[in-house]
C-alpha cells in the first residue's frame, strides 16, 4: 500500500518552475513553500559570497542566496519580476533569489530524463534530471543538495587582518 | 469519561510535572534530615511525598516504582514512629532510592526502559526494618489475619451515607457495591487497594469502603476491601475498569439496595461476580489492625464520603509549552512591523491631508495600538520567568555528595531563590553554574585540617546567591576557602606555555588572577574526579557569554573566591546601541558598552600597528568593524575627519569599536540566524527593526577576544 503511493507520487509530481539565465528550473512543491516578491537583504559578514544575507520573513529571519551564484551561473539584474522562493529543507527555511517564477507543472515521472553530460556548467550532483514539459525543457534541483553548506567542515574564514 | 483506565499523554505529564515537584521536595527532605536530623515535621513531608508518589505511580501502572516508594515509605514509618534513628547509611540509601526514581521518572518521559534493579535496594530499605526482616520482597505490610478473612459485609450505614445513597437515582447515579480479594502473592496489597479505589473514584463516588481510603493510603489492610459507591457508569464499565488492576480479584460487584437500614447486598449478587461467595449479613467490621484500629474504626467509615479525587494542583496556573511563548513573541513582533508600516501610512496622510480629522483619528488609534502592544509584550516577557529556585534546588544535593567525595566539610548556603529568570536563561545556566560550584568545592574550600590549622572553622561556607543589579541579575558562587594566589597562578601559565616567565612577572596580582579563564589552564596539581572532566573554566565564560552574560572573579588569598555572573533578565530581548556601518545596522548590546564618542582621526595613534586611541591616559585598541568584517568601502569614500567610536568593555579590556554612525538604543528582539548560517564569529543574532528590516547583532565578547589573542601574539615578539 505504502509502495504503491510511492510509486503513485514518483510517477506525477507536481514541479515549482522557476527562471534564472533565460532558462528553466524547477523543485518540487513539497520543497518550496512560498514564493515572496523581494525585499531589502541585510548583509551577513563572514559568510560564502553566494549568501545574499537575510530577511524578514513575518517576524522570523531567514537566510538568502543568490541561485545564480550558488549554481555558477552569471551574475544577473534585479528586475521586477525577481522573486524569493523560501525552500524548507531539514527544518531550515532558505530564501533563493530567482529571475522569476513561473508556475506550478505536473510532471510525469516518464518525461524526466537523467543530468546529461551536456549541463557541464551545472553541479551535476546538483540536478536530479532534465523535464520536458510541453517543449519546455525544465532543469529539476535537488535542493536538499543545494541548500546545505557545502563548506561546513571548514568553517567561514576568520577576518585577515 | 472513559470506561477503561487508558493513559493519555496528558495524564503522563501530569505525573511527571507531580513527580519532579515530590522527587525535589524528597531530596529537600533528605538533606534536611542529615543535617537537622530527624524532625517530625521534615518526616512528615517526606513521608508524604513518598506516598503520593506511591499513589500516582501505582495509578500510572509503574509497578516498580510503586513498590519502591512502598519500601520507603515502610522505612519512613519506621522512622516516624521512632523505630529507628537517622543514620548517614539511612540517608545514602534514601538518596540512592531517589536517584533510581529519577530514573524510573525519566523512563515514563522517554519511553526508554530504565537499566536498573531495585532488588538489592530493595533488600537494603527492608534491612532497615526495626526487627531486621531482611527478606527479598518487603514484607508483606499490616499484620492482617493469615488465612483468608471471610468476607465481610459493609459496615452499618450512617445517617449522613444512607441519604447519599437515598438521593443517588435523583441524581442519574446507581449504587453498586463491590467485594474484592486482594491476592496473596501481591507484594503491595496496599497498593493494589488503592488503585482499585482510585479506578472505582474516576468513575463515580465512593460513600465508604472497608477499609477506608485513609487506611488504605495508611498501609491498614487485610486481604480484601469493600467498597460501596455510586456512579452513572455501568456495571461492566466499572468491571473494566478493575481489571486493569493487577493482583486483585472482584468477588462481588452488584447494585446496592437501601433495606431497611441493613446493607443487603446478598440477594442481588450479580452474574459478573465470579463465584460471589455469600456476604453475611451485617456485622460490626473488625478492623485489620486490631486494638488500636478499633475504636477509629466507625470515624473512619464516615470520613469516606467525599469523592475519590487527586489534587491536580491549583487551577490558578496553566502550564503553557515555551514554544507557544515564543511563538507568541513572534507574532508581536510582526504586530509592531505592521504598526510601523501603518506609520508610515499617516505620516503620508498627514502631510496630504493636512492633519484634517481622519489622521488624527488614526494617530491617536496608532498610539494606543502602540501602547497596547507594548504591554502585550511586557506580559509574555513576564509568562517566561521563572524563580532561580528551580535551578538551584538541585545544588544541595550535589554539593553534598562532592563534599562527601572530597572529604571536605562544606556548608552550603542558598540565597534569592525567588529571585526570577527567563526560562532559557536558566536553561542556559545551570552548566556554568555546576562548574563553579564544583570549582568551589575542589580548588576552593580546604580540607577540615588545612582550614584548622590556618584558624578557620572546620567545614567551609560556599554561598550560591542570586539577587537584582540594575538591569541585570547577578548570580554569585562564592568560598570562604584559600583564594587564588596569584604566584601560583603565573607559575602554571608560564609552565603551560601560555605566558613568557617576563610577561608574567610583569602583570599585576588582579590581572594574574584573570588568567585562569584562559583556554588549557587549570590549577588543580592533581586530577580529581570532581573537577577534572577536561572543562576548564575558558568553555564555563563562553558558555555565559554565549547567553549575553559575563563572568568575573574576585579572590582575596586566604580568605575566599567569588565568581560572579552577571546575567541579561531575558535571552530574547536586550538593550542595544545601533549603530550604521556600511548602509546595515549592527546592534551592540547595551551592557557592554562603556561610552561613545566622536573623535578626530588626527587624534589616531599607532602602537606597534595597531591603531589605539588615548582616553583618560588609557590606550584603547580601535577595532575596524568594516575591516574585521572584510566589507569593502565603495570607492571615492574619503577617510572622515572624525570617526565613531563605541567603546566596550569585556572583563575590564577596553576596545573601540569604529562605526559609520550611531543611530541611538533600544530594545531588540534577539533572532538566531540560524543553522544555514551557522556561527560567524563576533556576530551572535539578528533582530528585526522597527521599520521591518533586519539588522545584526554583534558578540562582543568574541571581538574583544580577538584583539586580546592578537596582542598577546605580538607580546612575544617583543620580548
Amino acid at each position: 500500500m505504502v509502495q504503491e503511493q510511492r510509486s503513485e507520487q514518483q510517477a506525477v509530481s507536481q514541479i515549482v518552475v522557476f527562471q534564472l539565465e533565460n532558462e528553466y528550473y524547477g523543485a518540487d512543491i513539497s520543497v518550496v513553500r512560498e514564493v515572496v516578491p523581494l525585499q531589502r537583504v541585510t548583509r551577513v559578514p563572514r559568510t560564502p559570497p553566494y549568501v545574499e544575507g537575510v530577511i524578514n520573513l513575518r517576524g522570523r529571519v531567514i537566510p538568502v542566496i543568490d541561485l545564480r551564484r550558488r549554481l555558477g551561473l552569471p551574475a544577473g539584474h534585479t528586475t521586477k519580476s525577481t522573486r524569493i522562493a523560501v525552500a524548507e529543507v531539514g527544518g531550515d527555511q532558505v530564501g533563493m533569489i530567482v529571475d522569476a517564477v513561473e508556475e506550478v507543472v505536473r510532471v510525469p515521472a516518464d518525461a524526466v530524463e537523467p543530468p546529461s553530460s551536456l549541463m557541464a556548467q551545472l553541479d551535476r550532483d546538483a540536478v536530479l534530471g532534465v523535464a520536458k514539459v510541453d517543449s519546455r525543457l525544465i532543469t529539476l534541483l535537488d535542493l536538499r543538495r543545494i541548500l546545505v553548506r557545502e563548506d561546513r567542515k571548514s568553517p567561514v574564514t576568520p577576518h585577515s587582518r | 469519561m472513559g470506561s477503561g483506565f487508558e493513559i493519555s499523554a496528558e495524564d503522563i505529564r501530569v505525573f511527571l510535572d507531580e513527580a519532579e515537584e515530590l522527587l525535589q521536595s524528597m531530596e529537600a527532605g533528605f538533606l534536611r534530615l542529615e543535617a537537622q536530623g530527624g524532625d517530625p515535621e521534615t518526616i512528615q513531608e517526606i513521608f508524604r511525598a513518598a506516598h503520593t508518589l506511591k499513589g500516582s505511580s501505582a495509578t500510572l501502572g509503574h509497578q516498580r516504582m510503586a513498590e519502591l516508594t512502598h519500601a520507603m515509605e515502610n522505612v519512613l514509618d519506621k522512622l516516624r514512629k521512632g523505630k529507628i534513628a537517622v543514620t548517614t547509611e539511612l540517608v545514602n540509601t534514601l538518596f540512592q532510592c531517589l536517584d533510581i526514581l529519577k530514573e524510573f521518572k525519566d523512563e515514563i518521559a522517554s519511553g526508554e526502559p530504565a537499566e536498573v534493579d531495585t532488588t538489592d535496594m530493595m533488600r537494603r530499605l527492608a534491612a532497615f526494618e526495626p526487627q531486621g526482616a531482611a527478606g527479598s520482597p518487603p514484607p508483606v505490610p499490616g499484620p492482617g489475619p493469615e488465612q483468608p478473612s471471610p468476607p465481610q459485609a459493609l459496615p452499618p450505614l450512617t445517617p449522613a451515607q444512607r441519604e447519599q445513597v437515598k438521593g443517588a437515582s435523583a441524581r442519574g447515579l446507581q449504587a453498586y457495591w463491590a467485594d474484592i480479594a486482594l491476592s496473596e502473592e501481591a507484594a503491595m496489597p496496599a497498593v493494589r487497594a488503592f488503585q482499585a479505589l482510585l479506578a472505582v473514584g474516576e468513575l463515580g463516588e465512593i460513600v465508604l469502603s472497608v477499609p477506608t481510603q485513609e487506611d488504605v493510603e495508611n498501609d491498614r489492610i487485610g486481604k480484601d476491601l469493600k467498597i460501596l459507591f455510586l456512579t452513572r457508569e455501568s456495571v461492566e464499565a466499572v468491571a473494566k475498569a478493575l481489571e486493569q488492576v493487577p493482583e486483585i480479584t472482584v468477588r462481588v460487584l452488584a447494585p446496592y439496595r437501601l433495606d431497611g437500614g441493613a446493607p443487603a447486598p446478598g440477594p442481588v449478587a450479580e452474574a459478573h461476580a465470579p463465584a460471589a461467595p455469600q456476604p453475611e449479613p451485617a456485622v460490626s467490621v473488625e478492623h485489620p489492625e486490631g486494638a488500636d484500629g478499633g475504636a477509629h474504626a466507625p470515624a473512619a467509615a464516615q470520613g469516606n464520603n467525599v469523592p475519590f479525587k487527586m489534587s491536580k494542583g491549583s487551577l490558578r496556573t496553566v502550564r503553557v509549552d515555551v514554544e507557544v511563548l515564543d511563538n507568541l513573541m513572534n507574532t508581536v513582533g510582526e504586530l509592531v512591523i505592521e504598526r510601523t508600516r501603518l506609520q508610515q501610512v499617516l505620516s503620508r496622510l498627514e502631510t496630504e491631508r493636512e492633519g484634517d480629522e481622519l489622521s488624527q483619528v488614526m494617530s491617536s488609534a496608532l498610539a494606543q495600538i502602540g501602547r497596547l502592544t507594548g504591554s502585550l509584550q511586557e506580559e509574555i516577557q513576564r509568562a517566561r520567568m521563572l524563580p532561580v529556585d528551580n535551578l538551584f534546588r538541585k545544588f544541595p544535593r550535589m554539593m553534598r555528595d562532592l563534599a562527601q567525595r572530597a572529604g571536605k566539610e562544606i556548608h552550603f548556603v542558598m540565597k534569592g531563590e525567588e529571585t526570577e529568570l527567563d526560562r532559557s536563561v536558566i536553561e542556559e545556566i545551570g552548566d556554568p553554574l555546576m562548574h563553579l560550584l564544583r570549582n568551589a568545592v575542589d580548588h576552593g574550600i580546604e580540607t577540615p585540617e588545612e582550614r584548622i590549622a590556618a584558624g578557620k572553622p572546620r567545614a567551609g561556607t560556599v554561598t550560591l546567591e542570586a539577587f537584582h543589579e540594575e538591569n541585570h541579575i547577578i548570580i554569585s558562587v562564592r568560598d570562604d576557602g584559600r583564594g587564588v594566589d596569584p604566584e601560583k597562578v603565573r607559575a602554571s601559565a608560564v609552565r603551560k606555555g601560555l605566558l613568557s616567565e617576563e610577561a608574567a612577572r610583569r602583570m599585576p596580582d588582579a590581572e594574574a588572577i584573570n588568567l585562569i579563564w584562559m583556554p588549557g589552564f587549570s590549577t588543580a596539581e592533581r586530577v580529581s574526579d570532581i573537577s577534572g572532566r577536561g572543562v576548564g573554566l575558558d568553555v564555563v565564560q563562553k558558555n555565559i557569554e554565549k547567553i549575553n552574560g559575563s563572568v568575573e572573579i574576585r579572590s582575596t588569598r586566604g580568605q575566599g573566591t567569588e565568581f560572579r555572573v552577571k546575567l541579561p533578565l531575558t535571552l530574547a530581548i536586550i538593550r542595544a546601541l545601533q549603530v550604521e556601518l556600511l548602509g546595515t545596522i549592527y546592534c551592540i548590546p547595551l551592557g557592554s558598552v562603556v561610552e561613545t564618542d566622536r573623535i578626530p582621526t588626527t587624534e589616531i595613534r599607532t602602537v606597534r600597528q595597531r591603531e589605539v586611541i588615548v582616553k583618560r591616559g588609557q590606550v584603547i585598541p580601535l577595532l575596524r568593524l568594516a575591516d574585521v568584517f572584510g566589507l569593502a568601502r565603495p570607492e571615492g569614500d574619503e577617510e572622515p575627519e572624525e570617526i565613531f567610536v563605541v567603546i566596550v568593555a569585556v572583563m575590564g579590556r577596553q576596545v573601540g569599536l569604529v562605526v559609520d554612525s550611531l543611530i541611538g538604543e533600544g530594545d531588540v528582539v534577539i533572532k538566531p540566524l540560524g543553522r544555514f548560517i551557522g556561527e560567524i564569529p563576533g556576530i551572535s543574532g539578528a533582530t528585526i527593526m522597527g521599520d521591518g528590516d533586519v539588522a545584526i547583532i554583534l558578540d562582543v565578547p568574541t571581538l574583544v577576544g580577538s584583539v586580546q589573542e592578537e596582542v598577546g601574539r605580538l607580546e612575544p615578539a617583543l620580548n
